[in-house]
């Protein structure tokens, strides 16, 4: 869906380059996140995706299409690429609703068609239509902001979306939140989306691929899973910090490690011990503790998909570390 | 110098208002002349193709201001002579820096995080313009007005030394005659004229500023 072939930024005066040879490519529907230091290159790529940062070597393609071909118009082509950035950057003279139908708006959708989509992708957001739709941004919290902006990267429904740490600027039960909400709409949506963060765990809770950055270069790039259990080099490791065995339990789905069965076991329908299936492994622990019991249901959404034992996730654990060795 | 009630008063509402409508054309006229070559001036000089002409054209401002308007009409002597022609175009040069500054000065006070959601959005370049930055610098362009028109309505009574009319001839007229009563007069509707256009500028502003920035 997206790819980057050997791709240069050196800004004007500048040795360093910003961005040195990096290669890869994101595939459709998934989530791709950038992670590294700051400085490190990730938001310079993703500007360079949408063309709002020109690349001075490689190529970009988006579905086969190279971005940088003179057909290409850098204006209409973001326009197809939802974009969200740390600072929000909501229009403070313009309405939430105005601010929402921004885009729709570029693109000349009729005005009877925008109405109700302002008001779905509020709801969407978890918004109160009513309620916002007339406000002015600086009446919202940052939480409800942070979801404006999503809303406004979704309104006409654009195939691919650009992140730049959109939960950066809340704090972090607001993050977690919104966090959630986000994968589960994406769920439904099926984006593709590239996510810029500096936060390795917001990475690996977000990512379906993980690209690690480092001055510019594109150190190592995988799954969570393949990361964490098996780190390239000493920066990946410091990276990920010294508790990396518990961030795998932290990290991991619970889904990832489900045996996924139909029938439901009656222990865990007596203790009522379910978790959801995007819940971290972490969640199968604690309930299992709270409820007294060594087997938990997987639920996805409202159906049940298979259990989680204490036998799973030791083996689970196990397998990590024999991976280290 | 004496001062009668009775003189004052005739001054005041006999020999004033003809002055007084001259007056006003002294500093509507070049303030709106002013307006429409200063702002469209700083908003290019705000454009990436142009902004390396910025300091250029501001010193060029500057120098507007910095030279009293007389000297103006004694430099352009030889070309415009005497009268309202000269008057109008030193009243229009000094009143340019304080919009132009202004405007500078509110086009780059437009947030960045605006401008960089804006322009990833797919915003062009003269939809940002309209959309964006113009409308969110309003209230700083509006203050460079006020200030233009504060300046210009005192300065425009020096129009009366080269022919051009305005209040100035009343105040002059005091000064030669040495009447108070005209020279109070004369400063009083200057004093009136300034304070009203300001109002009636705050008005417009009040309709121009975004509805956030409102106090």
């Amino acid at each position: 869906m997206i790819k980057l072939d050997k791709v240069d930024k050196v800004f004007p005066g500048t040795t360093v380059p910003a961005v040195d040879q990096v290669s890869f490519q994101v595939d459709e529907g998934n989530i791709c996140v950038f992670v590294g230091p700051s400085g490190c290159g990730k938001t310079t790529i993703l500007r360079m995706i949408n063309r709002l940062v020109e690349p001075t070597g490689g190529d970009i393609y988006i579905k086969g299409q190279k971005v940088s071909d003179k057909g290409v118009n850098p204006d209409y082509l973001r326009r197809e690429i939802g974009y969200v950035i740390q600072q929000i950057g909501l229009m403070p003279h313009r309405t939430i609703e105005q601010n929402v139908a921004l885009v729709p708006r570029l693109l000349k959708w009729p005005e009877d068609k925008i109405k109700p989509r302002v008001k779905h992708l509020l709801e969407m957001v978890g918004l109160e239509p009513d309620e916002v739709a007339q406000k002015y941004p600086h009446q919202l919290s940052g939480g409800m902001m942070q979801r404006v902006g999503v809303a406004r990267a979704l309104a006409a429904d654009p195939p691919i979306m650009l992140m730049d740490e959109p939960f950066g600027a809340v704090d972090p039960i607001v993050r977690g939140r919104l966090q959630d909400e986000f994968l589960r709409l994406q769920k439904e949506m099926k984006k593709t989306i590239c996510f810029v963060t500096h936060d390795i765990n917001e990475a690996i809770k977000m990512g379906d691929h993980i690209v690690i950055m480092n001055k510019g270069r594109l150190v190592q790039h995988g799954t969570p899973m393949e990361i964490l259990s098996n780190p390239a080099d000493e920066f990946v490791k410091d990276l990920i910090g010294s508790d990396r065995e518990i961030k795998l339990l932290e990290l991991t789905r619970s889904e990832e490690i489900v045996e996924h069965t139909d029938e439901i076991p009656e222990v865990v329908n007596k203790k009522d011990c379910f978790i959801q299936a995007i819940d971290p492994v972490q969640r199968a622990l604690e309930t299992m503790m709270k409820k007294d019991s060594d087997l938990v249901g997987v639920r996805d959404g409202e159906s049940f998909i298979g259990t989680i034992s204490w036998e799973d996730i030791k083996k689970h654990i196990n397998r990590i570390s024999g991976d280290q060795a | 110098m004496e001062f009668e009630m009775e003189r004052f008063i005739s001054a005041l509402f006999d020999r004033s208002p003809p002055h007084a409508v001259e007056h006003l054309q002294l500093v509507l006229i070049p303030l709106t002349t002013a307006f429409i070559i200063a702002f469209p001036t700083a908003v290019l000089l705000t454009r990436r193709r142009f902004i390396k002409y910025t300091d250029r054209v501001m010193t060029f401002f500057n120098m507007g201001q910095t030279i009293p308007p007389l000297a103006v009409i004694a430099i352009f002597f030889p070309f415009l002579g005497l009268g309202r022609t000269p008057a109008l175009f030193a009243l229009t040069i000094y009143a340019l820096l304080p919009i132009a500054r202004n405007t500078l000065a509110g086009l780059k006070g437009v947030p960045q995080d605006v401008k960089e959601a804006a322009r990833g959005m797919g915003m062009s370049e003269w939809e940002m313009l309209f959309k964006v930055e113009i409308p969110l610098s309003m209230p700083v362009v509006m203050a460079g007005v006020k200030i233009s028109v504060v300046l210009t309505s005192g300065t425009a009574a020096l129009g009366a030394l080269v022919g051009g009319g305005g209040m100035g001839a009343v105040i002059f007229a005091g000064i030669d005659f040495f009447r108070a009563e005209l020279i109070i007069a004369g400063t009083l509707i200057i004093g009136v004229i300034a304070i009203v256009l300001d109002r009636l500028l705050t008005v417009i502003d009040n309709i121009l500023t975004p509805p956030h920035m409102k106090t």
